[in-house]
């Protein structure tokens, strides 16, 4: 069974750059967030944008482009119910249904590929419109 | 490992009403022609064409046979939507699939070989090729379809994907739950990471099809017949005005009626039908307007409460008992509308994706581009889920690529770059064997 999404992991790779924006975002705290791209032709996953600590997550809505897919992962800061302080990480993977076919394929069947490198992921989000990775949404999943 | 690079590969989506071929890469499917087989008697062809130099030796017939339908064995088979619309004595209509298996495989090599060899022009010998299946496809079905691929067509590459994965990856999604609803049957399936969990999926014997059935029967009740194209000629008297002269043909089968009468009939479904908002109630639709719709051969019907009762036969299978002719359907007691597959379905599968189950519902199919039917579905369970799902239903705007979403989606996947290392190549099948396309194509 594994051998389907081979596809996915052997067909694209995935650059170190991505490795290491994960890494200090995970451990260092200094991304917000971290959009990344695929390059169809040379057949890798690269970082599209970073963005700093002191950046909202409607930065990331914002930087996310209305017609192509894009897959992104944010870094939750919130309170729990009993004051304690804590941090998720959510991914998200971003596909308007205004992008290419093309695209969207692309990036679903390449997404478990990325996924695999990056490691400490709490949730996973599919999003087509900016409705289903509202604020709501990230909050109601991190409960 | 195969390099496909090269050569564009072939896809080619055999569902139960219609069949859907082209190259991958492009948008759509190049040729779409019905799924269903014309096919007489060897013996009786020949005495046909002895006693009578009627229809049967027609040289127009004759240069069609040849080059789009082949004489195997006992039966000389006719496939294509231009071969099937010709009337042929004792020609009968046959489905190689039955309740999504194949039950004719010689009907289904007449199909493909209709497909490369007339549709396509291509030898399949040059080119990879992608077939689409349904999602519970059977092993033995699968290791057969590898064997005749190699052995007869001798294609280089093979590759066989789940409808509802490839529906699941054409709108971006690796999860998603797949409503398709086709012309034989309707199917939902759960696609969890780009694998359609096995043992949640529904599916029930109401398509297109069978609501075509309801249609001609409700319609015939009321004293409304639909007379099959070829079954008349039409003359033109004067300027503007047509008569209508019936043709006698007595050698006609019972299921080349029924097949053309379904032409006609799925016609006025696709032009008149719509989902209602809500639940379709005798009393409440007996006085709505209606709407005309003219028959071949120029008779003007009306179609009032209809073109809103059968579209609710998906939601509400029971319905069906009370259109004349159908009460006897014995399959109908136990069905359950789409509302009730799908929460099913759901139900079936882990609780942990659930949630993103409900919110991401694919419609596919060629009866899902039903106008309305999106919004009721999408109603319905709102009222029948639980509180904290967010149910969402998508489809595409685009009506092409609703009713082809599983042909593009293998039509782009087999163009991929990062796909070209999946091919289950001759080299493979020929050292491993059939059953190998279990570990390739899971």
């Amino acid at each position: 069974m594994a051998m389907a999404f081979k596809m996915a992991t052997t067909g694209m790779w995935v650059t170190d750059e991505c490795k290491s924006s994960f890494m200090e975002m995970k451990w260092k705290k200094v991304h917000r967030y971290i959009v990344f791209k695929i390059d169809e032709g040379s057949r890798l996953v690269t970082v599209d944008k970073v963005g700093g600590p002191g950046e909202s997550y409607d930065d990331l809505a914002a930087s996310l482009p209305k017609d192509d897919c894009r897959y992104a992962v944010f870094d939750f800061d919130f309170v729990t119910v009993d004051n304690c302080r804590k941090s998720k990480l959510f991914f998200i993977a971003w596909s308007p249904s205004a992008s290419r076919i093309r695209a969207k394929i692309l990036y679903a069947t390449s997404k478990a590929g990325l996924r695999r490198v990056l490691d400490g992921i709490s949730y996973e989000l599919q999003a087509t419109d900016p409705t289903e990775m509202g604020m709501d949404v990230i909050k109601d999943r991190a409960k | 490992m195969y390099g496909g690079d090269e050569v564009s590969a072939i896809v080619l989506d055999l569902g139960s009403h219609t069949c859907k071929a082209g190259y991958a890469g492009e948008d759509a499917p190049k040729a779409v022609f019905p799924s269903v087989v014309g096919s007489i008697d060897q013996m009786e062809v020949e005495t046909e064409t002895e006693n009578n130099s009627g229809p049967a030796v027609d040289p127009k017939s004759n240069s069609k046979s040849l080059d789009s339908d082949k004489a195997k064995g006992k039966r000389k088979l006719y496939v294509g939507s231009q071969a099937l619309g010709y009337r042929r004595d004792h020609m009968e209509v046959l489905s190689p699939i039955k309740d999504g298996v194949i039950v004719d495989w010689e009907a289904v090599e007449g199909i493909w070989d209709h497909a490369f060899r007339e549709c396509l022009l291509v030898d399949p010998k040059e080119h990879p090729m992608l077939l689409a299946e349904p999602s519970s496809n059977t092993q033995q079905q699968r290791e057969r379809t590898a064997e005749l691929m190699f052995e007869k067509y001798k294609v280089p590459a093979l590759f066989l994907a789940k409808n509802a994965v490839l529906t699941s990856f054409a709108s971006g999604r690796a999860t998603s739950l797949v409503v398709d609803s086709g012309g034989g049957s309707t199917t939902v399936a759960p696609v969890h990471d780009g694998y359609v969990l096995q043992k949640a999926v529904a599916s029930s014997p109401i398509g297109g099809e069978f609501l075509t059935d309801c249609l001609t029967k409700s319609l015939e009740s009321k004293g409304m017949t639909i007379k099959p194209r070829y079954s008349f000629k039409r003359k033109e008297t004067r300027p503007g005005e047509f008569q209508v002269v019936d043709v006698d043909l007595p050698n006609t089968t019972e299921s080349y009626k029924l097949y053309s009468q379904r032409v006609v009939a799925s016609d006025i479904k696709e032009c008149v039908c719509r989902a209602p908002d809500t639940p379709y109630d005798e009393s409440a639709y007996s006085n709505i307007p209606t709407t005309s719709y003219e028959l071949p051969d120029g008779q003007t019907i009306e179609i009032g409460a209809d073109r809103f009762k059968i579209p609710d036969i998906l939601f509400n299978p029971s319905l069906a008992q009370t259109i004349p002719g159908v009460e006897n359907f014995a399959e109908i007691a136990p069905l359950r509308g789409l509302p009730q597959m799908v929460i099913e379905s759901i139900n079936k599968c882990d609780v942990d994706i659930r949630r993103e189950l409900f919110s991401s519902i694919l419609l596919a199919g060629g009866t899902a581009s039903m106008q309305q039917l999106k919004e009721r579905l999408e109603k319905d369970l709102l009222e029948e889920s639980p509180q904290a799902a967010r149910v969402k239903v998508l489809a595409s705007g685009n009506s092409t690529e609703r009713r082809f979403s599983v042909w593009i989606g293998g039509s782009i996947l087999a163009s991929l770059g990062s796909f070209q290392q999946m091919w289950f190549s001759k080299a493979e099948y020929e050292e491993h064997g059939a059953s190998y396309v279990q570990r390739k194509c899971p």
